[in-house]
């Protein structure tokens, strides 16, 4: 069911934002300059910094958890580069409404194609709110947008292929985030989808920040709107990325190893211990498996699947992000079903695989 | 206000920098290989080199200072809830300063280092079934020893094979020095990290040589070429069955690849 009255407001912010637009086509040399000056400056600190001889000052302990972070960042970071440039495609050059046209007309079958959508919109999860808001006002109903919310992150083509480039194909691990990811998706689009009143679901900030959000960059051209998607993805991305990957890297080094393995062999606790993991470190889905492969050794397979699966659809910083389209109850909701369905995945593959 | 509008706008964009920079100065300079497994090389270079372009681009097209401040931003969902109090909101300029400062410490300041025996206490030593595999070990016993690596020595160990088989035949390996854990007087390893992706899933490797007053002659991660035969370990205490009785061991500098893949 549509959400009404979106529609209509769409195109009172355009005129609002057309006058800057002026101001910034007086300088595009000075911007050139600027930015190649930033580069050359953070490449001499780079080429100026002391070699090899500063390092022994740092405790090994540190200079570990600056190593194993690094690592992260610089293994994640083409992956979330491939997934911002992905999703520009797809949201900028491919024509408006080419994917929802040739959605089919029933509910029943358009909620399992829905979230295979996300195989051909290789967003990650902080990019897929901004996207499903786009849809909900394209005419998707909220019950379908949030099957898309749910699966996309997962029926991902960069995660799965991180995920099969981190785990291989073998420990069942890939298979149940896969299945795990859709059946939990389309469980929520059902359960939403028998509510009677969708609206309500949706906070009423919702309307005027979505039609911003369409027309920050509409009367740029493609490349200008292009450029303009690449700065707000990768403003939401890379600090969550440095973030996560700081956090990895404490806990490889700071917690216990005893620790890590006795909460790490236990079924249930490895299986607790890693969703509230995935719930506070947020790292993207794309890269989610590299973050978690430095525990496979010490956790069981089960409580890696519940991180995969739980990780991208719910943690601190989606819920910040759907808190801007979603209200409370309705996020305290879907949190409780994600993480009850995680949870009973988890425990499955420990008990059953 | 200023400041904090501007870091909004090009938080993301600045850590890209840092991160390609980074990236490029690493693989120019051969060092990639610290971080993450060769495979990848070709991928990463060209995505950053793709990120590098854009965000030069974004330096061009995007106007900066107009418009909304987006509100999805990380710093800036916290803030999100609680959008009017300027308290949270320079928390968050705050926290994304931290962030930016520590990506350009980390990336761009420190040295590029490998891992170190921290690193192997926190993980357990030969213990990752999946970077040794059985299977393999079975056709070492009757192979050309010659040519073994560390990896196919610690499958023949690990094995369970006897004296016996071991008897006469001389590894020559290359590791790092880490104690053990159970005999830290007498036997060190001779350790390399297993890397399968990235650095993060190193997993540590290494052979047990019984050289009694080690630490004497060579320090903790410091790097050796050990040479010698197997033989029951002599040590009371130790954990090891079979240890190398070093001929020789040499002080090498570290290898241009560290890890093993």
């Amino acid at each position: 069911m549509p959400v009404p009255a979106i529609d209509k407001r769409v195109e009172a912010p355009r005129d609002a934002h057309a006058h800057p637009l002026p101001a910034s086509r007086r300088r595009p040399v000075v911007g050139l300059i600027i930015g190649m000056a930033v580069f050359a400056a953070l490449l001499a600190l780079r080429m100026l910094a002391p070699a090899a001889g500063g390092s022994s000052r740092l405790a090994d302990a540190a200079r570990d958890f600056v190593s194993l972070s690094i690592s992260v960042v610089i293994e994640s970071l083409p992956f979330v580069f491939l997934g911002i440039v992905l999703s520009i495609g797809v949201q900028i050059w491919l024509p408006d409404g080419f994917l929802l046209r040739r959605l089919p007309a029933s509910p029943a079958l358009r909620r399992p194609i829905l979230s295979l959508l996300g195989m051909l919109l290789p967003v990650c999860e902080c990019g897929n709110v901004p996207l499903a808001r786009g849809l909900m006002v394209r005419g998707l109903t909220v019950s379908e947008s949030m099957t898309f919310l749910f699966a996309a992150p997962i029926l991902n083509p960069v995660t799965i292929i991180t995920t099969q480039q981190a785990f291989g194909w073998d420990n069942g691990i890939l298979v149940s985030r896969i299945a795990g990811g859709f059946l939990i998706a389309n469980l929520i689009g059902w359960i939403y989808s028998r509510h009677p009143r969708p609206e309500v679901l949706l906070t009423s900030r919702f309307q005027e920040e979505c039609s911003l959000e369409d027309h920050s960059g509409q009367a740029a051209g493609k490349v200008g709107r292009s450029v303009q998607l690449f700065v707000r993805e990768t403003g939401a991305m890379m600090p969550a990325l440095f973030i996560g990957a700081g956090i990895a890297g404490m806990i490889q080094v700071g917690v216990p190893r005893d620790v890590l393995v006795s909460v790490g062999n236990s079924p249930v606790w490895s299986v607790a211990a890693l969703m509230v993991l995935a719930f506070v470190v947020a790292v993207c889905s794309n890269v989610d498996a590299f973050f978690i492969l430095s525990f496979g050794a010490t956790f069981m397979p089960g409580s890696i699947v519940a991180f995969l699966v739980f990780g991208p659809m719910i943690d601190v910083k989606m819920l910040a992000l759907l808190r801007t389209t979603f209200t409370a109850k309705t996020l305290l909701q879907l949190t409780m079903v994600v993480a009850l369905c995680s949870a009973v995945l988890g425990l499955a593959v420990n008990y059953v695989l | 206000m200023f400041y904090r509008r501007i870091l909004d706008r090009w938080l993301g964009v600045l850590l890209s920098i840092i991160g390609v920079v980074a990236t490029l100065w690493l693989g120019v300079t051969g060092r990639l290989a610290l971080y993450i497994h060769p495979r990848y090389f070709e991928f990463t270079i060209i995505m950053a080199v793709i990120a590098g372009v854009l965000a030069l681009a974004a330096f061009v097209v995007v106007p900066d200072g107009h418009g909304h401040a987006e509100g999805h931003g990380y710093a800036e969902g916290h803030g999100n809830a609680d959008a009017g109090k300027r308290h949270w909101r320079w928390l968050g300029a705050a926290g994304s300063t931290l962030i930016a400062a520590a990506a350009v410490v980390g990336l761009l300041v420190l040295p590029p280092s490998t891992l170190s025996s921290a690193t192997v206490t926190q993980r357990d030593l030969n213990g990752s079934a999946s970077t040794l595999s059985r299977d393999e070990a079975v056709e070492l016993v009757g192979a050309d020893y010659t040519t073994f690596t560390m990896k196919d020595w610690i499958s023949l160990l690990r094995q369970g094979v006897g004296e016996d088989v071991l008897a006469g035949k001389t590894a020559t390996v290359t590791g790092f020095v880490t104690p053990d854990e159970s005999d830290p007087e007498n036997v060190f390893f001779a350790a390399r990290f297993v890397v399968t992706c990235c650095a993060v899933d190193a997993q540590p490797i290494g052979l047990p040589v019984y050289s009694p007053g080690w630490q004497d002659r060579f320090e903790t991660d410091s790097w050796v070429t050990v040479s010698g035969g197997f033989r029951t370990n002599p040590s009371q205490i130790g954990n090891e069955i079979l240890v190398m009785v070093p001929d020789s061991i040499a002080p090498v500098p570290e290898p241009d690849s560290p890890y093993v893949y």
